[in-house]
């Protein structure tokens, strides 16, 4: 279900969001927590809200190129997960660039990361969203088989 | 009500701790590295400094002074308990300890590593 490449064992279908509904950038936070929360990820979904806006703080996870990808470790959150969100007609996220953000990638861990992985998947994210090949396929996804078989095929054969 | 207070303590506790670990990855030069290298902004930290010293300042003298203390021999003070296993030390509890888990007001301490035990279904 959740495909051969390492990295898509934190997505799942249960946290695939093919349409944002918010359009304020406190809003699409709650409503990626309620994602990972309702996929059963998060026990404390206010508590990792807060965790998301105090790293927002320090400056925008918007890191340009219409992508933002919110992430940080709390006690909220059970086990690492990536929630995969799509806006499809672009929303202000504070961004670097300035530019509407149109993919979400939500990255939560515990504060346990015995495996070393949350900054490994965190990288692997960023990286592969300079593409703009792989944005543009990205941005096309409406189920989740798609996004995975597009994740599969621009993270190649690692 | 008194299962709420002492959930509002603990939250409190949480809350710390989750800032605690923001603040400390993002001093740590490699940590910092990776995440501006990534195109992340990290560039206000003073901010969280702050808002942990007002946190701080909202939890109880007796709580803080427990969690600082084992923050001094632990990464992580709290850590939740997941099938009566401590996620710190990943030994099983006794009975007693999960039972008396929400006697109003009491922080519970693992009996075999002493760091904070926090559940997250109350």
């Amino acid at each position: 279900m959740n495909g051969n490449h390492p990295v898509l064992q934190y997505f799942s279908p249960d946290l695939f969001c093919a349409s944002i509904q918010a359009t304020a950038k406190r809003d699409v936070l709650r409503e990626l927590v309620a994602v990972a929360s309702a996929a059963g990820g998060v026990r404390g979904p206010e508590l990792l809200l807060e965790m998301l806006e105090r790293r927002e703080s320090l400056g925008s996870t918007g890191i340009g190129k219409g992508v933002a990808i919110p992430h940080g470790r709390s006690l909220a959150v059970i086990r690492m997960r990536v929630v995969f969100a799509i806006a499809r007609k672009g929303l202000d996220f504070d961004a670097v660039d300035g530019k509407p953000v149109k993919l979400f990638f939500l990255i939560v861990a515990p504060p346990q990361d015995k495996k070393n992985e949350y900054l490994p998947l965190l990288g692997r994210i960023a990286e592969l969203v300079q593409e703009k090949k792989a944005r543009d396929r990205l941005l096309k996804v409406e189920t989740y088989e798609q996004l995975q078989a597009v994740m599969e095929d621009v993270l190649g054969g690692e | 009500m008194e299962n709420d207070a002492l959930k509002d303590k603990l939250d409190a506790l949480f809350r710390l701790q989750d800032l605690d670990i923001m603040i400390r990855e993002l001093k740590d030069p490699p940590t910092k590295g990776t995440e501006e290298k990534m195109g992340f902004s990290v560039a206000h930290l003073e901010k969280l400094q702050l808002a942990r010293t007002r946190l701080a300042e909202r939890i109880p003298a007796l709580d803080l002074r427990l969690y600082e203390r084992i923050s001094r021999h632990f990464t992580h003070a709290i850590v939740s308990v997941e099938n009566r296993i401590c996620l710190g030390c990943f030994m099983g509890l006794p009975t007693s300890a999960v039972s008396l888990r929400t006697e109003p007001g009491m922080v519970r301490l693992c009996e075999n590593c002493g760091r904070i035990l926090y559940w997250l279904d109350y």
